[in-house]
């Protein structure tokens, strides 16, 4: 940690959401250094729904790792309720959920679902309970006894959220958790993620490469890009909770999407010269 | 059923043809009855020599099982251990490659005379032949799991323990099994060849005598049941890995 870094009061203001402070990622690589990240700051207040979008490279899904403790930036700080990843992941406050469902060939939905409270040494009965419930929550109902082969790349991903969901997380971490979905999928499936963030209260951290599902998700979309990555803009999306489908026919809806394409538009600018 | 058939008919015929075969040529005087009985001949030691082949192969499969057993079990703990440890995994794990280029055969008389004849002797011969295998399958099955598993496991918390026993374990059972495979086969082999100058008794023991007493049906009888016994191990094993990895039917879309 750097000097500067150290003589900063700890940043335990905004306890209960995301706060990430001048955070900083550069990869060496020999005498090459990559800046993965330059001086990043975002809040997320708690119970509010943020996505990240950008071009390939603009150190989105970096961000993510960083919140969820995969690696560690060379610089800054990044909190979650207050705590460090480090801390957060110990008393299991986030859920991460990536792109491809990952998904235990071996066990059952059922038993891939419970993994976490597994691992957590919930009792076997309280266990069970608890992944019934969050496989209905994702309307799984009657594949518990499925092998993850056996399903379709849908139910996989809606498998991984009942697994994320199960231990009750304050923060959902999602990397493109339906990027490798089809586009009608994707939309219901966002809907239903919706609901789900509203009977939970879960604030939302969400990396995707779609606009429409950046807009219908969040809050705030945060607009990243590359070389180095940095945040160029925050864009509002005041539709509040309790959303419907209808929000896609809303005037909003359309000026947001210019509004975002243009300001993605820019940000990938640079990748042209 | 039908795709049984398929599977079972096609070497049935073809070693049915075989005896077919062997039985003419022996009746035309074309094999010399002294190397290799008749079938009928054979098929007569199988049933006469019944008691002294039954004593000889449970003391056979006696050796070869626990052998296999305790090799199979000490393996998979040394891969487990391995595991741990980069550093030592760079020490040991060379050197278990090379122990393959060392002929059983050329250490067995050395192991009997560290140790006497008898038991003890071809089970430490035995054991070496399944702890090998199972320590280098398990050691590369070990680190095969994807890196997403880990991800996920490192996201929920889970300690080193946890890992191995909910990712680790469960991905390296078809290295597991391809250990146990080559084991089934090598340990009834390497039981027999510890007998022939380790013991006084066994199927390896028993071809040494017949032969040395010009018994050539008796002979024959003990290489048959040997082939038997291993094939029976082999099936078992084959049971044993379609019962314990029930997703892999899955996988393959059966």
């Amino acid at each position: 940690m750097s000097a500067a870094l150290a003589n900063q009061p700890p940043l335990r203001a905004r306890a209960d959401g995301i706060s990430i402070r001048d955070v900083q990622m550069v990869y060496r690589r020999g005498v090459q250094t990559t800046t993965a990240l330059a001086g990043c700051n975002l809040e997320i207040p708690a119970g509010s729904w943020v996505s990240l979008i950008g071009a390939s490279g603009c150190g989105k899904s970096t961000l993510l790792r960083i919140l969820s403790d995969i690696v560690q930036p060379t610089s800054g700080q990044a909190l979650l309720g207050g705590l460090t990843p480090t801390e957060a992941r110990a008393e299991r406050r986030f859920a991460l959920v990536s792109q491809h469902a990952v998904m235990l060939p071996w066990r059952k939905v059922l038993a891939n679902v419970e993994l976490g409270l597994e691992v957590a040494r919930v009792p076997k009965a309280e266990r069970r309970r608890r992944a019934e419930e969050a496989i209905e929550m994702v309307g799984l109902r009657g594949f518990e006894r499925a092998y993850p082969s056996e399903l379709s790349g849908g139910m996989r991903q809606r498998a991984a959220i009942a697994r994320a969901l199960t231990l009750k997380p304050a923060y959902l971490l999602m990397d493109e958790p339906f990027g490798a979905l089809d586009e009608l999928l994707r939309d219901r499936l966002n809907f239903e993620l919706l609901r789900i963030l509203e009977e939970t209260k879960a604030t939302l951290l969400l990396v995707t490469h779609s606009i429409s599902e950046a807009i219908i998700l969040s809050d705030k979309v945060v607009v990243m890009s590359p070389r180095p990555g940095r945040i160029t803009q925050e864009i509002d999306i005041d539709f509040g909770h309790n959303r419907s489908p209808a929000i896609r026919d809303d005037p909003r809806f359309g000026r947001l999407e210019s509004e975002l394409r243009h300001a993605l538009g820019h940000s990938m600018g640079d990748e042209h010269h | 059923m039908k795709q049984l058939a398929a599977l079972v008919l096609p070497p049935v015929i073809l070693l049915g043809t075989t005896i077919a075969l062997w039985g003419w040529m022996s009746a035309q005087g074309m094999i010399p009855n002294y190397l290799l009985p008749s079938p009928g001949k054979l098929a007569g030691a199988l049933v006469g020599d019944r008691s002294v082949l039954l004593r000889h192969g449970l003391a056979t499969t006696e050796e070869a099982l626990s052998g296999y057993v305790i090799g199979s079990v000490l393996g998979l703990l040394a891969a487990v251990v391995l595991s741990f440890s980069r550093r030592l995994r760079a020490c040991f794990f060379p050197l278990a490659l090379a122990t393959q280029a060392i002929p059983i055969i050329a250490v067995t008389p050395l192991i009997v005379l560290v140790m006497g004849r008898g038991m003890p002797a071809i089970l430490t011969l035995v054991s070496i032949t399944a702890f090998f295998p199972m320590l280098i399958n398990m050691t590369r099955g070990l680190r095969v799991a994807d890196r997403g598993y880990h991800e996920l496991l490192h996201s929920l918390s889970a300690s080193r323990l946890q890992r191995l026993a909910i990712v680790e374990l469960p991905g390296a059972f078809p290295y597991l099994f391809a250990a146990l495979r080559v084991a089934a086969t090598a340990c009834f082999i390497n039981a027999i060849v510890g007998e022939w100058i380790g013991s006084n008794i066994g199927l390896g023991y028993l071809v040494v005598i017949s032969g040395q007493y010009f018994k050539m049906p008796t002979l024959w009888a003990a290489i048959v049941v040997t082939a038997a016994l291993t094939l029976i191990l082999v099936g078992i094993v084959a049971v044993m890995e379609r019962v314990m990895t029930p997703w892999a039917a899955t996988e393959h879309g059966s």
